[in-house]
């Protein structure tokens, strides 16, 4: 029973982290199972990529009752991450643990380093559409053909697809290895070079998680990747982690935060990369 | 803003699966305290869509927690058939093809899957 709830806990703790630094709690999720839990790295991917899906079909729906998340821009991505996490699923599958850990390390560095620039919180502060920081600056004429400009939204326009396309294959192929949702790509590519506001990208990215994550999800659980005694308390956790702290993103000292997250991220990159090592 | 009617289906859509699936997995985590399973007990039970049935009808903790995980992972398909109905309806011929590409790559991922 102690073992369920502490569980329970680490989910919430991590669902809390997650939403209030704009992250959805997979990079957290996985180095709790693994080196907390000593559970193999694949049944831990697999759990996360099962809370991962929980966090982006809550906060999806409310980003899409207030038409914040651009659906046909989101779903037109979604064919890339989608075909790149069943590529990932397969990979995942075929490598060995070592090398899986070696390389959540990098990804670990890359997020506490994307993060001590101040990208992830940037996540979570969620400006105003209106907000001349949150948009990226778009050309006068903002070139593009009919497809990017149905894509577009009120007061913005898509531009430059392909690289759109090159990320979302990218942010498959992440979600999918480590179990993450794949936002710490997405979101800066839509914002920076897709010219979609932060805004709209945050919620647009958290709306393609779900689809690009049950792909990948789907392999773990019929490869039997995916513990059911491990994920259902976990996601759980992690739901109510971060419905609760979406209601307390006002009250907390993100840049605090921001720096202990980094301080934990490099922690655990560290003890990944050891547990990789011959 | 006021979300379009899609937009406000689709959303519904993600809530409803939401609330089930978190339901169902909460059903059984209280099942598996009652049944004193701990989450690290070994080995853990395999899916298997046939038994999920007789595990429900038996209480048994695996039928709550598989099915609640089956919620979960098919609620984003369902959001995507949901859109797929929705552009077809509103004749939105490029959008329809998009949401019928993301189906099936999503069938191809369970395929491959249970092919493995």
């Amino acid at each position: 029973m102690a073992g369920l709830l502490l569980l329970v806990f680490g989910g919430g703790v991590a669902g809390a982290f997650g939403a209030l630094l704009g992250l959805g709690g997979g990079v957290l999720i996985v180095p709790l199972l693994t080196l907390g839990f000593g559970l193999p790295l694949r049944e831990a991917v697999g759990a996360s990529l099962v809370c991962v899906i929980v966090t982006s079909s809550a906060a999806a729906s409310v980003y899409l009752e207030r038409d914040v998340a651009n659906l046909r821009l989101g779903m037109t991505l979604e064919m890339f991450t989608a075909s790149a996490a069943l590529a990932g699923g397969l990979v995942a599958f075929a490598l060995p643990d070592r090398a899986l850990a070696l390389m959540f390390a990098a990804l670990l560095l890359y997020v506490a380093a994307t993060m001590a620039r101040g990208r992830g919180a940037d996540l979570a502060v969620k400006p105003a559409p209106d907000d001349p920081e949150a948009v990226a600056p778009a050309p006068a004429e903002a070139p593009g053909n009919g497809l990017a400009a149905s894509l577009s939204g009120p007061g913005y326009r898509v531009r430059n697809l392909g690289r759109g396309v090159l990320g979302s294959l990218v942010a498959g192929i992440v979600s999918a290895l480590f179990g993450v949702g794949g936002g710490i790509v997405k979101v800066p590519l839509m914002n920076l070079a897709m010219g979609v506001p932060l805004r709209v990208a945050t919620a647009t990215s958290n709306l393609m998680i779900g689809v690009t994550a049950s792909a990948g999800g789907l392999i773990y659980l019929l490869r039997g990747g995916i513990d059911p005694y491990v994920a259902a308390p976990l996601a759980v956790g992690v739901f109510a982690g971060a419905s609760l702290a979406s209601r307390m993103a006002d009250r907390v000292d993100l840049r605090l935060l921001r720096v202990l997250f980094v301080a934990v991220l490099v922690v655990t990159a560290t003890q990944m990369a050891l547990k990789g090592l011959p | 803003m006021k979300a379009s009617r899609l937009e406000r289906k689709v959303g519904l859509v993600l809530a409803v699966g939401s609330a089930v699936s978190v339901g169902l997995l909460t059903l059984g985590i209280v099942a598996m305290g009652a049944s004193q399973i701990g989450p690290l007990d070994r080995p853990f039970p395999r899916f298997d869509l046939g038994r999920v049935p007789a595990d429900l009808a038996a209480i048994e903790p695996a039928g709550f927690l598989w099915l609640g995980l089956l919620a979960v992972i098919l609620t984003p398909s369902v959001r995507v058939a949901a859109s797929l109905v929705g552009f077809a309806a509103s004749g939105e011929r490029r959008m329809t093809a998009v949401a019928l590409i993301v189906l099936a790559i999503i069938c191809l991922s369970a395929i491959l899957g249970a092919g493995g």
